[in-house]
């Protein structure tokens, strides 16, 4: 579990980590906007670029979260295959596989770049924002709302990404103790699903239980206290610069 | 006035078994219990009724004269409760938002909470960890964060569930300076082991459950000699006093 460091906060003092949670989230969204408008090649290049800036402002570890984005790499390569064998056109002299079109292959990267990009503004909000802040955040933006509990939902959110990791750890340590004691001998692919999905689903819930009552037991409310949030002049700078980018990918 | 009392308190699974079995226990403010008894003797279901997260098939609770149904939130910040496996108890993803959840929950202003969060870190020691992930800690490290998420609500009792298990030497020492602190601070404490050569020197009273019935209430010196005879391990080697049996030398 503690070996998982993506999607999770990471402590530091930068400008992100200490950057106003909602000016933060909104320039998450401007940046995922953006991803999902890219079309030209030095929009994306624009887009990775901000996304390196902001990694080295945040000082988050590389390696560490690049170790954890295989399997972000492995949907990637799978987003772009399908792309290059489904997208019907010209096929590429250089590469001669039967069914890969050259459309296909540059509709798969554009695709996968969108899909990076998105995933790497998630770590570095995850990775600055403590999840209390995030689920602050979601609670101001729901408040207004009438007959929407945004209490509710925000510790539903909050608690989602907590529990993420220690899921993904206890998944890991499930299939290392199942390994000890030789599943990879069984070579019928349903009952190795069956002896993987079963436990942990009962894991999840047992762990979902866990938590409620940890959470009854100092005694949860949704009339909770309320964050006081502060925004600086760096905090707008940051966040005009992601709507900067925003604007210029969808009208160039 | 007891501070908690127990009154026929009986409980009862929806499979007929019966956990606990009408238990009479009156607890006095800055008391400090031990209570013991072997796995399944009930112990954890009766802690879960003084915090009033299971509802009694017979009988009731009182805090402070009061029964904890008039108002469970106000039993929940007197009755702190320490759960045996503290990964089990983290909803924060930092030291500091863990240790904010309750005060949270009472809806304080957030000036307050921020103090109440300080001092709680601060008496368990944890402040130089306060932006580290809670499950990164050590053993003894994350005890003691369970127990600073329920010293910042301020609770007059504080119940431990086993919270020795899988600890250390140096985990279980620090955890035991730790509990010993806080009834020095005039908390009562409700201690639930079965391990009493690690304690029982400290406590004023020691309670046995077995089978989910209280079959012993009284000094430490006058019932730890009959604690074999329910499951629970004699602590006291030949020439040995129950002034011996801590871990604290």
């Amino acid at each position: 579990m503690a070996e998982i460091t993506f999607f999770q906060y990471i402590y530091g003092d930068t400008i992100l980590h200490r950057m106003d949670g909602r000016l933060k989230l909104a320039c998450m969204l401007l940046l995922s906007l953006a991803a999902s408008f890219a079309t030209a090649l030095h929009h994306y290049l624009l887009a990775f670029g901000l996304l390196i800036f902001a990694l080295r402002l945040a000082k988050l570890p590389w390696t560490a979260l690049l170790k954890d984005l295989r399997f972000f790499g492995l949907i990637i390569l799978l987003v772009i295959s399908i792309n290059a064998w489904t997208i019907p056109g010209d096929p590429i002299p250089t590469l001669p596989l039967p069914g890969l079109s050259r459309q296909g292959v540059v509709a798969g990267l554009r695709f996968a770049g969108r899909l990076a990009i998105i995933v790497l503004v998630c770590a570095v909000v995850t990775g600055t924002t403590p999840l209390r802040t995030f689920g602050q955040v979601i609670e101001w933006v729901l408040r207004p709302i009438p007959f929407v509990p945004a209490a509710r939902i925000a510790t539903m959110v909050t608690l989602t990404f907590a529990l993420i990791p220690v899921l993904l750890g206890q998944f890991a340590e499930m299939m290392a103790a199942q390994k000890a004691r030789g599943i990879e001998l069984r070579k019928n692919p349903v009952r190795r699903l069956y002896y993987a999905v079963f436990p942990f689903l009962e894991q999840m819930l047992r762990r979902t239980d866990q938590i409620v009552e940890a959470m009854e037991a100092r005694g949860y409310s949704e009339v909770r206290t309320r964050a006081v949030f502060k925004s600086t002049k760096r905090d707008w700078l940051i966040f005009l610069l992601c709507l900067s980018v925003f604007l210029y990918v969808c009208c160039s | 006035m007891p501070i908690l009392e127990t009154q026929n308190l009986t409980h009862v699974f929806p499979d007929g078994t019966v956990a606990i079995d009408n238990i009479n226990l009156k607890i006095y403010p800055g008391e400090f219990v031990v209570m013991a008894g072997a796995n399944g003797s009930g112990k954890t279901v009766l802690a879960r009724h003084f915090n009033g997260l299971l509802k009694p098939t017979k009988g009731q609770v009182l805090i402070d004269g009061q029964p904890i149904t008039k108002n469970i939130l106000e039993a929940r910040k007197k009755v702190g409760l320490v759960f045996q496996d503290p990964d089990r108890q983290f909803v924060g993803q930092t030291v500091t938002e863990e240790v904010a959840f309750g005060p949270e929950n009472l809806n304080l202003p957030p000036a307050q909470v921020e103090a109440m969060v300080k001092t709680a870190l601060e008496v368990v020691g944890l402040n130089r960890f306060s932006q580290q992930n809670p499950y990164v800690l050590s053993g003894g490290l994350k005890r003691k964060l369970a127990i600073a998420g329920v010293l910042a609500m301020q609770p007059k009792i504080i119940v431990l569930d086993e919270p020795f298990t899988g600890l250390d030497y140096p985990g279980v020492v620090q955890v035991l300076q730790q509990i010993l602190r806080l009834h020095e601070m005039g908390h009562t404490i409700i201690l639930i082991t079965h391990e009493l050569e690690k304690t029982l020197a400290h406590a004023g009273r020691l309670v046995i459950i077995n089978q989910g019935k209280l079959v012993e209430d009284g000094q430490p010196e006058a019932v730890v000699y009959r604690a074999e005879q329910y499951g629970i391990r004699m602590p006291l080697r030949k020439g040995e006093e129950v002034k011996d049996l801590t871990w604290l030398k």
